[in-house]
C-alpha cells in the first residue's frame, strides 16, 4: 500500500515521516491509520463479563469511548456498546464516575 | 429450551450457608420444571462498580443453565423477593452461542484455505515492506 501511494507525483508531502502505517490526510499532518482490535485480534466473543476488555473502551469518566477516537468497525462497535451496557446493569462498570 | 446466563449479586454480608440454601433453591426450581443446570461459578466478594443499597462490594455468582421462559420468570421473581440478592442480570445465550461457533467454524476454514492458495498472493505485499525496516 505505502509503494502504490509512493508512486504518485503528490508524495512530495509525505516524504517527512517516512513510516508507511501514517496516512496522508488532505491537510498538512499525518494520521495514523487506526484499525478495529476485534478485527486484528479476531476476537468474535465481546461479552459483558470481560471487564478488563472493556474498560478499555471506557473514557476515565466512564463514558463509552466513540469509534471516531478508538477506530473499531461499526459492526464491532455495536457489539462492543451492548455488552459495556449489559456490565454496566450488572454493577461490573460504572455508569459514570467523578 | 433456551441456555440462559445469569449473572447475580448476593449481600456481601450473607452467611456462605445462605448462598448454599438460594442456590439449593434455584436448581430445585430449574430441575423442577425440567431444566439443566450446566455451570455455577462463584465470583466471591468483588468491588461494585457503583454502591447498590449502599454496598460497595457484591458476591457475584454465575449460573448457566437451559430451562423454558417460566423458569426464567420464577428465578427472577425469586430473586427480586429474596433481600439477599442485591442485582441481577439475564441474558439468554443460545443464539450467541450458536453465532460463535459458526464464526470459529469459518475462521477455521479460512485458516485451512489460505496456506493451499491464498498465501503467494497475500504474502506478496507483506514481504517487500518488511526486509526493508529490519535493515
Amino acid at each position: 500500500m505505502a509503494e502504490g501511494k509512493g508512486g504518485k507525483p503528490v508524495s512530495a508531502s509525505q516524504q517527512p515521516t517516512g513510516t508507511d502505517k501514517a496516512v496522508v490526510t488532505r491537510r498538512q499532518y499525518f494520521r495514523r491509520k487506526k484499525v478495529c482490535r476485534f478485527c486484528v485480534d479476531k476476537i468474535d466473543d465481546i461479552n459483558y463479563k470481560d471487564v478488563k476488555l472493556l474498560s478499555a473502551f471506557l473514557t476515565e469518566r466512564g463514558k463509552i469511548v466513540p469509534r471516531r477516537l478508538s477506530g473499531v468497525c461499526a459492526p464491532h462497535q455495536r457489539r462492543l456498546s451492548n455488552a459495556i451496557k449489559q456490565a454496566r446493569n450488572i454493577a461490573l462498570l460504572p455508569f459514570t464516575t467523578r | 429450551m433456551r441456555i440462559y446466563e445469569q449473572l447475580f449479586i448476593v449481600r456481601p454480608d450473607a452467611a456462605q450457608e445462605e448462598i448454599e440454601a438460594l442456590l439449593e433453591q434455584l436448581g430445585g426450581v430449574i430441575a423442577g420444571a425440567g431444566g439443566k443446570l450446566d455451570k455455577v461459578e462463584k465470583w466471591g466478594l468483588r468491588k461494585l462498580a457503583y454502591p447498590v443499597e449502599k454496598r460497595q462490594e457484591g458476591y457475584y455468582v454465575l449460573l448457566q443453565y437451559a430451562a423454558g421462559a417460566d423458569v426464567v420468570k420464577e428465578i427472577e421473581r425469586r430473586f427480586r423477593v429474596s433481600d439477599l440478592v442485591l442485582k441481577y442480570l439475564t441474558v439468554r445465550i443460545d443464539e450467541r452461542l450458536k453465532w460463535l461457533e459458526k464464526r470459529k467454524k469459518q475462521r477455521e476454514k479460512r485458516a485451512q484455505r489460505k496456506p493451499a492458495a491464498a498465501r503467494p498472493a497475500a504474502e506478496g505485499s507483506p514481504m517487500p515492506g518488511e526486509p526493508v525496516v529490519k535493515e
